[in-house]
C-alpha cells in the first residue's frame, strides 16, 4: 500500500513515500509562492522519480505551512507531531528532538511510541534561530558554515553575555577591536548560540536520547558546543534530517490508510 | 565658573559644559568601539567650541554606561540621577522622564521632592532602542537624521509585527521588495519603537509633566508616534534631548563643589 507525507517549510518543501512500512524515495525543493504549490511540485518531482502517480497513492498527509490547504492530501496534521513521530521512527530510543531553524528553534518530547508529550518554541526573540547565527558570523566576517573549522583553533572563547543578537554584534565589534583572534571570537559566538538553545530546551526538560535537526544542526561548532552543555551525545539519524517532518506525515498516511481500511 | 557633564551611552557620548547657570556649549558624537577615546575627543570638541581649556573647568562629573573610564572626570554619579537633575532644571515641573538610549529603554517617577521612584528597564532587548533604528536605517540605506525627517512624509506607514529587530528587519526588507515607499517604512519603524517605548512606560505611573528624552527622542517620528500612544503632550525642555544626562552631570559638578578641592586636570 502506498502512501505519503509532505511537509511545507518556509525555505524548503519534501515529500516522502513509504510502500508497507518502507520508504521507497524522498525529495526536498525551494519552496513557491504558494503551499499547494510547493506541495504539488515536490510530491509530482518525487512521483515522477518513482514512475507513480498521485492515484497511487492511497492516503496522504500534509504539514507545515499552509496545511490545511493541500487539495490532494486526505488528511493534516501539525509539523510539530510529525517532527517528532518521524525522527523517533528512524531512531526508536530517541525521546527528545530539538530542531534548529532559520528563524525559529524548537524542543520536542516524545515518548515511547513517538507520540507528542511537550514541546516549547522561541517566541518573540530570534536568539537561538539560525537567523540569529548567520548575524553574528556575519559581524566577524565569516562565513556560517566556517564558524566550526574555525573556532577549532581557539584557546580562550570570548564570552559575549548578550542574549539578544543586535546586541551581540556590538560586543564582537569590540571584541575585534581589542584584537580577540577569529577563532576565540568564533568559538564564543558557537557556545553563545549553544547556551540559547540550552536554555530554551531546559523548558520542556531533555530526555535522552536525543536528536538535533534543522539548518543549525549542520554546524559542527554549536553542535559540540550543546552537546557540552547538555551532557549528552546527539543520536545520528539514518536519513537526512530534513525529511523527517515529511517521514512522520507518511506514517500517520500508513496509519490513516490502514484505519479507512478497517470493518 | 565652568562645570562639565560627561555622558558616555552605549553608542555615543555627550558633553556639556555649564557656565554658572547658563548651559555654554553642548556636544555630541556617535562612537562605534572605544568609550574612552569618544570621552576625549568629545570634550575636546566641546572645550575647542566654548574656547575653553581643560584646566579651565571648575569640575567634571560622568556618568552613563561608560562612566567610569572617562580620564578627566573628577567622580560620577549614576545615571538615573544625572538625568532627573538636568530633566528638571530644564522643566521643574516634570514628573516622568522616559530616556530612550541607544542600548536601553528607562522609564522612571521623580517625586516632589525630587527622589526617584519606580523605575522600569528594558536593556535585554534591541527592540525600540537608538541600536534597532540604526539598524534599521542603514538596512534601507539612510542616515538617523535622514531616517526621521523621511517618517513626516509617510501616506500610509507599513506594519512591522514582530518585536525582535531581528524579525522586524526581515519584515522591512519584504516591504521594500513589494516596492513600498521608504517613507512609509520608515514610520512603520517608527510606531513599532513607539509601541515598544509605551509598553515600558505603562509598567510606571504615567504623571505628567512627561519628558521624553535621550538619542532617540531626536526622532520626531517616534516621538509623535509616542506620545499619541501614552495620549500626553511631552514637555518642552528647550534644549537637545540627547544632552540630559550629560547636563545633569554638570549639575551635580557643582553641587560637589563645595566639597571638591582640587581643579581638573
Amino acid at each position: 500500500m502506498l502512501v505519503a507525507g509532505c511537509d511545507v517549510g518556509s525555505l524548503t518543501a519534501e515529500a516522502v513515500v513509504m510502500e508497507d512500512g518502507t520508504i521507497l524515495g524522498s525529495e526536498i525543493i525551494r519552496v513557491r509562492p504558494r503551499a499547494e504549490l510547493s506541495a504539488r511540485d515536490v510530491m509530482s518531482k518525487l512521483l515522477d522519480r518513482l514512475g507513480l502517480s498521485f492515484d497511487d497513492i492511497v492516503f496522504c498527509v500534509s504539514t507545515g505551512y499552509g496545511r490545511e490547504t493541500i487539495s490532494f492530501a486526505d488528511d493534516n496534521l501539525s509539523e510539530i507531531s510529525c517532527h517528532g513521530y518521524g525522527a523517533h521512527w528512524l531512531v526508536p530510543s530517541i525521546r527528545t528532538v530539538i530542531d534548529v531553524g532559520g528563524q525559529d528553534c524548537k524542543a520536542i518530547r516524545v515518548d515511547g511510541e513517538g507520540h507528542l508529550m511537550d514541546f516549547v518554541m522561541n517566541d518573540k526573540c530570534a536568539a537561538g534561530t539560525g537567523r540569529s547565527l548567520e548575524l553574528m558570523s556575519e559581524s566577524l566576517g565569516v562565513d556560517v558554515s566556517e564558524l566550526g573549522p574555525v573556532a577549532e583553533e581557539a584557546e580562550e572563547a570570548v564570552v559575549i553575555t548578550n542574549q539578544c543578537s543586535i546586541f551581540a554584534e556590538m560586543e564582537i565589534a569590540q571584541f575585534m577591536c581589542e584584537e580577540r583572534s577569529f577563532a576565540d571570537i568564533a568559538a564564543g559566538i558557537n557556545e553563545s548560540m549553544a547556551k540559547r538553545v540550552k536554555g530554551l530546551v531546559g523548558r520542556v526538560g531533555v530526555e535522552k536520547d536525543v536528536g538535533v535537526t534543522g539548518g543549525v544542526s549542520k554546524n559542527a561548532g554549536v553542535v559540540k558546543n550543546l552537546e557540552a552543555l547538555l551532557k549528552v551525545k546527539f543520536v545520528e539519524f539514518p536519513e537526512d534530517p530534513q525529511i523527517i517532518g515529511a517521514l512522520g506525515a507518511a506514517l500517520f498516511a500508513g496509519e490513516g490508510a490502514a484505519r479507512s481500511k478497517g470493518p | 565658573m565652568f562645570f562639565a557633564g560627561c555622558d558616555v551611552g552605549a553608542i555615543s557620548a555627550k558633553v556639556v559644559i555649564l557656565e554658572e547657570d547658563t548651559l555654554l556649549v553642548q556636544e555630541t558624537m556617535a562612537y562605534k568601539m572605544l568609550p574612552r577615546e569618544a570621552a576625549i575627543e568629545v570634550m575636546e570638541k566641546a572645550l575647542a567650541n566654548a574656547g575653553l581649556s581643560l584646566e579651565q573647568l571648575d569640575g567634571c562629573v560622568a556618568c552613563g554606561f561608560g562612566r567610569k573610564v572617562v580620564p578627566y572626570a573628577n567622580g560620577d554619579v549614576p545615571e538615573i540621577m544625572s538625568l532627573s537633575k538636568g530633566v528638571r532644571w530644564a522643566h521643574s515641573g516634570v514628573k516622568t522622564v522616559i530616556d530612550a538610549g541607544g542600548q536601553k529603554i528607562r522609564a522612571f517617577n521623580i517625586g516632589e521632592n525630587g527622589k526617584v521612584s519606580d523605575s522600569a528597564t528594558n536593556e535585554k532587548c534591541a527592540s525600540g532602542t537608538g541600536r534597532f533604528i540604526e539598524v534599521m536605517a542603514r538596512a534601507l540605506d539612510l542616515s538617523l537624521d535622514s531616517a526621521s525627517a523621511l517618517a513626516s512624509e509617510a501616506t500610509d506607514p507599513v506594519s512591522i509585527t514582530s518585536q525582535c529587530g531581528v524579525f522586524a528587519e526581515s519584515e522591512m526588507i519584504t516591504h521594500v521588495n513589494d516596492g513600498r515607499k521608504r517613507a512609509d517604512i520608515v514610520a512603520g519603524l517608527c510606531r513599532s519603537v513607539a509601541t515598544r517605548i509605551a509598553s515600558l512606560v505603562r509598567s510606571i505611573r504615567l504623571e505628567e509633566e512627561v519628558a521624553l528624552v535621550g538619542g532617540v527622542a531626536r526622532n520626531t517620528g517616534v516621538v509623535d508616534y509616542t506620545a499619541k500612544e501614552l495620549g500626553v503632550r511631552f514637555a518642552e525642555l528647550g534644549i537637545d534631548p540627547q544632552a540630559l544626562g550629560a547636563l545633569g552631570a554638570a549639575l551635580v559638578a557643582r553641587e560637589r563643589r563645595d566639597g571638591a578641592a582640587s581643579r581638573v586636570g
